[in-house]
């Protein structure tokens, strides 16, 4: 490895104080002893806010559990569409090597509309949809809403992947008797895997943090983790949100640690394997 | 992989029957900032009546207002504060209260009700009221500051804080020049925004919780906030000097309101009347650092509370305080010269 300069290590010190620092204070006022209703002061340490948020009287945990659940299902949902749409867009015109036609123009732009206009708006559009629809499941409402604009992520990471692709691939699978369904299944798809997977974690993350949309859309009830944060501003949120945030950032953590101890076993397995053969 | 994927099923799984047991239990759908009412109570409330609480949380009045004037339901109870609660009852939003089912009705402080965005007591129930005052360290200002006026002083440049409010600011500024906080001309309300640009380099944040800090750190030495930030600091610093503006106080009452679409109504009503025990009266309006909105839990408040002159303001300035109104299209205007004074 090539030796940094001292100039360098400054820098990257700098960028990882500043990117790190916020972190930090979440995680070391989670474990704060001072009470007061807008806690500045650090007085101690103590883990009351994390007894609150498990054994109190609150819609922290719940709120969660909907994030999550909303989440899950819309991502699911949003990475098959996005993904078949992209692949559908391709083929246009991948295999068939002709130019894009406008209508291919158009689709695409359609496709992605939902993250171009404003948040507002498509709440508002949400909102007025389902009262007129008279639907009133809480749930459903948020995970169709959330369906929506999360198919763009996974639309355009996906498509992206696809145009640096290479064509012949396609037309070698056919041309050794694959079906097209085969084709789709043994060579388009797992090409495309990284990117479905990067675009559904963009989806995974847009979904989670999504405030605007979710606050008009979501019914009389429960309100997803965002909506509760935001609301609690006015009387002052709560250290137990310090709390969950330390909960999350250490399972992120544990997460990424455990992802990365998996693939250094595999990649040891692999050179492994390769130097015997 | 796979396995991740199926513990992730299984919690999806396990949060859907939370979803559906909740619907065949008693519960009051409450939507407001959540927290508005404290936890103690309404734990003692679900245990003491078998109704569950929901707390739909909401954000801001804006996107409150916009949601019920779409035709938003399931919400049984509303608060919220008085200028939108005049919308919603002339946009015809609300339903009557029934008196026979709020006997504890007879406890709240005549001051508190008959307001103007409900004349005749039919729909609102108040739950705090509060004044935004000047509070500031003696010990940092060399005078003695008793209007919103001394807020312009040159010795205080850089020391003072403020909450983000445009229609707030505008409105002490129209106080100063001796018109109200609701005026509608927009020629008085450019000369307004020019006077009130001149108290910018006293202006060192903007903001509840900004403010808040400053204070209790020190780096402000004056403060214009509303009423649980002015008893905050003034718990903590009891030197501290509140003032009562000579050009008159603003003033707000937050209230709650049955929506007519409310599927609840009883339970609604059940929780309206427990709140309106004196006890427990007592117990929110601490607990929210407001204004006791309740005549019969005065016997409840604390000492530290009753004697602080936050919450003591002398009813006489109080009933000449003045509401910030909903004026319509003005709004607009407001919001306009607010953003370019602050963004000088």
């Amino acid at each position: 490895m090539k030796k940094r300069s001292a100039g360098s290590i400054i820098f990257l010190s700098i960028v990882l104080v500043v990117l790190y620092l916020p972190i930090v204070v979440v995680v070391v006022y989670s474990f704060n002893a001072n009470t007061a209703r807008i806690p500045l002061a650090f007085t101690g340490w103590s883990t009351h806010w994390y007894h609150e948020l498990f054994f109190g009287r609150n819609q922290i945990g719940q709120a969660l559990l909907l994030s999550l659940n909303v989440a899950f299902w819309s991502v699911l949902i949003s990475s098959v569409i996005g993904t078949l749409g992209a692949i559908g867009m391709a083929q246009r015109t991948l295999n068939e090597k002709r130019k894009s036609s406008r209508m291919d123009t158009v689709m695409e732009s359609l496709a992605v509309l939902p993250i171009m206009i404003p948040e507002i708006i498509l709440g508002l559009a949400f909102l007025v949809l389902f009262n007129a629809a008279g639907f009133q499941g809480n749930e459903l409402r948020l995970i169709l809403a959330h369906t929506t604009f999360c198919i763009p992520y996974v639309f355009l990471t996906v498509k992206s992947q696809l145009v640096g692709m290479d064509t012949a691939l396609f037309d070698a699978a056919r041309d050794l008797g694959a079906s097209p369904f085969r084709v789709l299944l043994d060579i388009t798809l797992p090409l495309c895997r990284p990117a479905i997977i990067s675009g559904a974690f963009l989806a995974l993350a847009m979904s989670l943090d999504d405030f605007v949309i979710s606050f008009f859309v979501y019914g009389a009830g429960q309100g997803t983790l965002p909506i509760l944060i935001y609301s609690s501003v006015k009387v002052g949120v709560s250290p137990q949100i310090n709390a969950l945030c330390t909960l999350m950032i250490g399972l992120v953590f544990t997460l990424v640690a455990f992802g990365r101890y998996i693939s250094s076993l595999r990649s040891v397995q692999r050179k492994y394997v390769s130097a015997r053969s | 992989m796979k396995k991740l994927l199926s513990l992730m099923i299984a919690l999806c799984l396990m949060a859907m029957p939370l979803t559906g047991l909740a619907q065949e239990e008693k519960v009051v759908n409450i939507l407001s900032w959540y927290g508005y009412i404290d936890d103690v109570t309404l734990t003692e409330f679900e245990e003491d009546t078998g109704i569950k609480v929901i707390w739909s949380p909401m954000e801001s009045i804006d996107d409150m207002l916009t949601k019920m004037t779409q035709g938003a339901s399931g919400y049984d109870l509303i608060i919220t504060s008085d200028y939108s609660l005049d919308i919603l009852r002339q946009a015809g939003l609300l339903q009557k209260l029934d008196k026979s089912l709020l006997p504890n009705y007879e406890n709240l402080n005549p001051q508190y009700l008959s307001q103007y965005y409900d004349p005749e007591n039919e729909y609102v129930i108040p739950h705090v009221a509060g004044c935004p005052l000047i509070i500031y360290d003696p010990e940092a200002v060399p005078f003695e500051i008793t209007s919103y006026e001394d807020l312009w002083r040159p010795e205080l440049a850089d020391s003072v804080v403020v909450m983000d409010s445009a229609r707030i600011l505008l409105g002490i500024t129209l106080k100063t020049m001796g018109y109200g906080m609701n005026e509608t001309d927009p020629d008085l309300l450019k000369q307004a925004q020019e006077k009130m640009m001149s108290l910018y380099p006293n202006i060192l944040a903007f903001g509840d919780l900004e403010s808040v800090t400053a204070m209790e750190t020190k780096e402000a030495s004056v403060g214009f906030m509303f009423t649980p930030f002015v008893y905050m600091v003034k718990s903590l610093y009891p030197d501290y000097q509140v003032v009562y503006p000579t050009e008159g106080l603003g003033y707000g009452i937050d209230g709650y309101v049955i929506p007519s679409n409310a599927e609840n109504v009883e339970n609604a009503h059940a929780l309206l009347n427990y709140m309106m025990q004196p006890a427990i009266a007592a117990r929110n309006a601490e607990a929210q650092m407001y204004m006791c909105v309740n005549q019969a839990a005065t016997g409840y408040l604390s000492s530290q509370y009753v004697n602080d002159p936050v919450m003591n303001v002398d009813p006489e300035l109080v009933a000449q305080a003045e509401f910030i109104l909903n004026v319509g299209e003005t709004e607009t205007l407001y919001n306009e010269l607010y953003t370019t004074f602050k963004l000088q």
